[in-house]
């Protein structure tokens, strides 16, 4: 299959960082807190106030990120949009099931139901934007957002699309945060948590982007020699990594790199941003825009010892996802 | 297309069979599945269901599942219609770590949240149950019965979940990221989505009636279906042969309403104007198509209005099999690409049962059995948000 050119043009989160802008470059909001939500924007300049009262928080952050990454790619519109949620609409769906455990079934709402389902917001951000291309959402965990990635990369080699705006979206409520810690989830030894809203767009061809996307594979429990193999294609000199304050991933991820990328340095970036299931969108976000400055913040380097400012020139996203699930992902300035 | 894309095994469960050789003995004997709510826990006993025939008990012991191992009833009939798959398709346990799983599901392990929400909440019961709640759990939870396969994702589009696996599929093969994929999508009725249809009005008490003057809703249904994708020189090198061809695909949003369809059913005219495309078929050739035909006075309009666009005065053949099965949402796109693929095997038109009066403006679908040889067939699945997609499956050339 001949590789096509495959640009980052664009990419906005809202996330316990200031939103829509790169403040966590130089100044990060610190936090103490193991569960921490996102710093909202006003939403007034992407929807009007009689709609928003009706949305969910996730439907709102879905709607300002497209926006202003569409916005901010120089297109008029998308060929494709792509979701990725881990756990979809969880303040619906927490509304709902706690109506339905105790209230029963008699009188229920279809307000919460009808905002329930994972593809409410990419189906959302189509009405708002008007768009009948391709769309479909993903939830799968920690790669929901790498599956909608990879979905664009693939259509994007068959030449079925040129551009594509893929968005990982998720809530977290102080609820399902205590539920998900009970289950194993998240939120384990050190980790500190949060939401995420992160669009990127994605096109063959553009004079102005962030950087460039070059390769990209997703793995279910491969062997390490599988990974291995794997690897050679994805050299690059910084790895950001998921570290996160869960010892065990973590160990992982410091073994796993050390076997396969040498003494490439390694980034991390959920000490800002919190872990959630579509974190990984916010990997590829932070390390577009480091790409396009040119530089690597200090505070996200693993070892203060590697700290330094030359330029970047290629960063791999590495992503192990529950320890079963791999995706790397290879950008390139 | 370039390299056709080979359907060489699927399988199948759903309230008309708990396999290929059953489904197609109802689909034939115009034998529906719907009934009387048998297994759900629920109050709402007034509305008629498509349950698949099997407790999660039976079903565990048909997998030889311990009773002590943590299950959800969409992965259960997920393992079920996987199993007949990959036979089917004489797959072997060491060929699974080269093969990709897609899997389709929108309510995963909703089944057990709503049963122990509060004790999620309020205590440490059940609590091994949060784990599997979510959709990929849930795809995880299906293919790990069967061994560790290369990479597995979840799509949830709501009721073209199933159809948009079958699409990635597609998509991975022709880009040469596999040379087998096995995709579909499985979903069991949960109080959730019951309650949620109903909050929305759309459930008919009685048997449902798509494409008739006097439908009124449609009645859930449950199941699982996976189909197996692979390239011809896999194929042949493997000495299986393909049972059907998936030559085109469609997926276009309707861009309209959160929960109904446009009244020009412009998403739909989409998605099955993009499958003939990439098939470079023209509308004429096609034999026979599969509705959604929830049997909801807004989808069925729609659906009409939108084959009426592309097809003109000349629709081909066309049924909804909701009748049968009831609305197996998630599963829905790869129960019913199964139905055509045993449509095409055998020589006829799955009919559209419980039909009577033509709607306004709308198809009249095929209301007796029809004996005739098919050669392209057109299977829609459209869900919730607009998310539409439209499969064209052929017989393959002898």
């Amino acid at each position: 299959m001949m590789k096509k050119d495959i640009y980052v043009l664009s990419a906005k989160q809202i996330s316990m960082q200031q939103p829509l802008c790169e403040d966590w470059m130089t100044q990060p909001v610190e936090y103490q807190t193991p569960f921490n939500r996102s710093i909202d924007p006003s939403f007034k300049d992407y929807i009007s106030p009689i709609e928003a009262r009706r949305m969910g928080k996730i439907l709102k952050r879905a709607i300002a990120t497209s926006k202003e990454a569409i916005k901010a790619s120089g297109l008029d519109s998308v060929d494709a949009i792509i979701t990725g949620t881990g756990y979809g609409c969880i303040e619906n769906t927490e509304f709902f099931l706690d109506a339905l455990s105790k209230d029963g079934e008699q009188m229920l709402s279809p307000t919460y139901f009808m905002q329930s389902t994972h593809n409410t917001i990419s189906s959302l951000v189509a009405i708002q934007t008007k768009n009948h291309g391709y769309n479909v959402t993903y939830a799968h965990k920690g790669i929901s957002f790498d599956s909608a990635l990879q979905d664009a990369v693939l259509q994007m080699r068959l030449g079925k699309i040129n551009s594509a705006l893929i968005g990982g979206h998720d809530e977290l409520t102080e609820t399902f945060y205590r539920i998900l810690k009970k289950g194993g989830m998240m939120g384990q030894d050190d980790e500190m948590c949060g939401e995420a809203a992160v669009s990127v767009v994605l096109g063959t061809n553009n004079d102005d982007y962030l950087c460039k996307l070059v390769n990209f594979k997703m793995l279910h429990k491969p062997t390490l020699e599988k990974l291995k193999a794997v690897a050679k294609d994805f050299q690059a000199d910084y790895i950001l990594t998921g570290i996160s304050g869960n010892h065990k991933s973590d160990k992982a991820y410091f073994a796993e790199t050390k076997e396969l990328f040498g003494d490439a340095k390694l980034l991390k970036y959920k000490h800002i941003f919190g872990e959630s299931f579509t974190s990984s969108g916010i990997g590829v976000y932070v390390a577009a825009q480091c790409l396009k400055a040119g530089k690597i913040p200090a505070h996200l380097f693993v070892n203060p010892s590697e700290i330094s400012d030359k330029k970047p020139s290629k960063i791999l996203i590495f992503n192990h996802s529950d320890g079963n699930n791999y995706s790397l992902t290879l950008l390139e300035a | 297309m370039t390299n056709p894309i080979l359907i060489t095994g699927c399988g199948v469960v759903s309230a008309i069979g708990n396999n290929k050789a059953e489904t197609l003995d109802a689909l034939l004997n115009n034998r529906s599945g719907v009934g009387p709510l048998v297994h759900l826990k629920t109050e709402h006993k007034e509305f008629p269901v498509g349950e698949v025939k099997m407790s999660d008990d039976e079903m565990r012991k048909r997998l030889n599942i311990s009773d002590n191992n943590i299950t959800t009833r969409t992965a259960l009939m997920g393992m079920i219609a996987l199993d007949e798959a990959l036979k089917e398709a004489k797959i072997t346990p060491e060929m699974i770590p080269n093969i990709g799983f897609i899997s389709g599901t929108t309510v995963g392990g909703m089944d057990m949240s709503e049963q122990y929400y509060l004790d999620y909440v309020n205590n440490e019961n059940h609590k091994e149950y949060i784990a599997v709640h979510d959709c990929g759990s849930c795809s995880e939870m299906t293919a790990e019965h069967f061994g560790k396969f290369a990479f597995i994702t979840t799509l949830s589009t709501a009721c073209s979940s199933a159809a948009n696996a079958i699409i990635l599929g597609a998509n991975m093969i022709r880009c040469g990221e596999a040379d087998i994929v096995v995709v579909g999508g499985s979903e069991c009725i949960t109080k959730f989505h019951l309650n949620g249809f109903n909050s929305l009005m759309i459930l008919d008490t009685q048997w449902c009636r798509p494409f008739d003057a006097t439908r009124a809703g449609l009645n859930l249904g449950e199941g699982a279906a996976y189909l197996v994708l692979e390239t011809e020189e896999s194929a042949k090198r493997r000495g299986v042969k393909a049972q059907a061809i998936l030559s085109g695909y469609g997926n276009a949003c309707d861009a309209f309403h959160q929960t109904a369809s446009s009244p020009d059913g412009e998403g739909a005219f989409r998605a099955m104007k993009e499958a003939l495309e990439l098939a470079d078929i023209q509308p004429d050739k096609i034999d026979y198509i599969n509705a959604h035909g929830t049997g909801t006075p807004n989808n069925d309009a729609s659906e009409s209005t939108a084959v009426k666009r592309l097809f003109g005065e000349n629709v081909p053949p066309m049924s909804s099999t909701k009748q049968f099965t009831g609305h197996t949402t998630s599963a829905s796109g790869s129960i019913e690409a199964v139905f055509c693929i045993l449509a095409l095997q055998n020589g006829f038109v799955p009919v559209n049962l419980n039909w009577s009066q033509p709607m306004e403006d709308g198809i009249v679908p095929v209301h007796q059995s029809v004996k005739k040889e098919l050669k392209h067939v057109l299977c829609n699945a459209f869900g919730f948000g607009g998310n539409d997609s439209s499969l064209l499956i052929s017989k393959p050339e002898l």
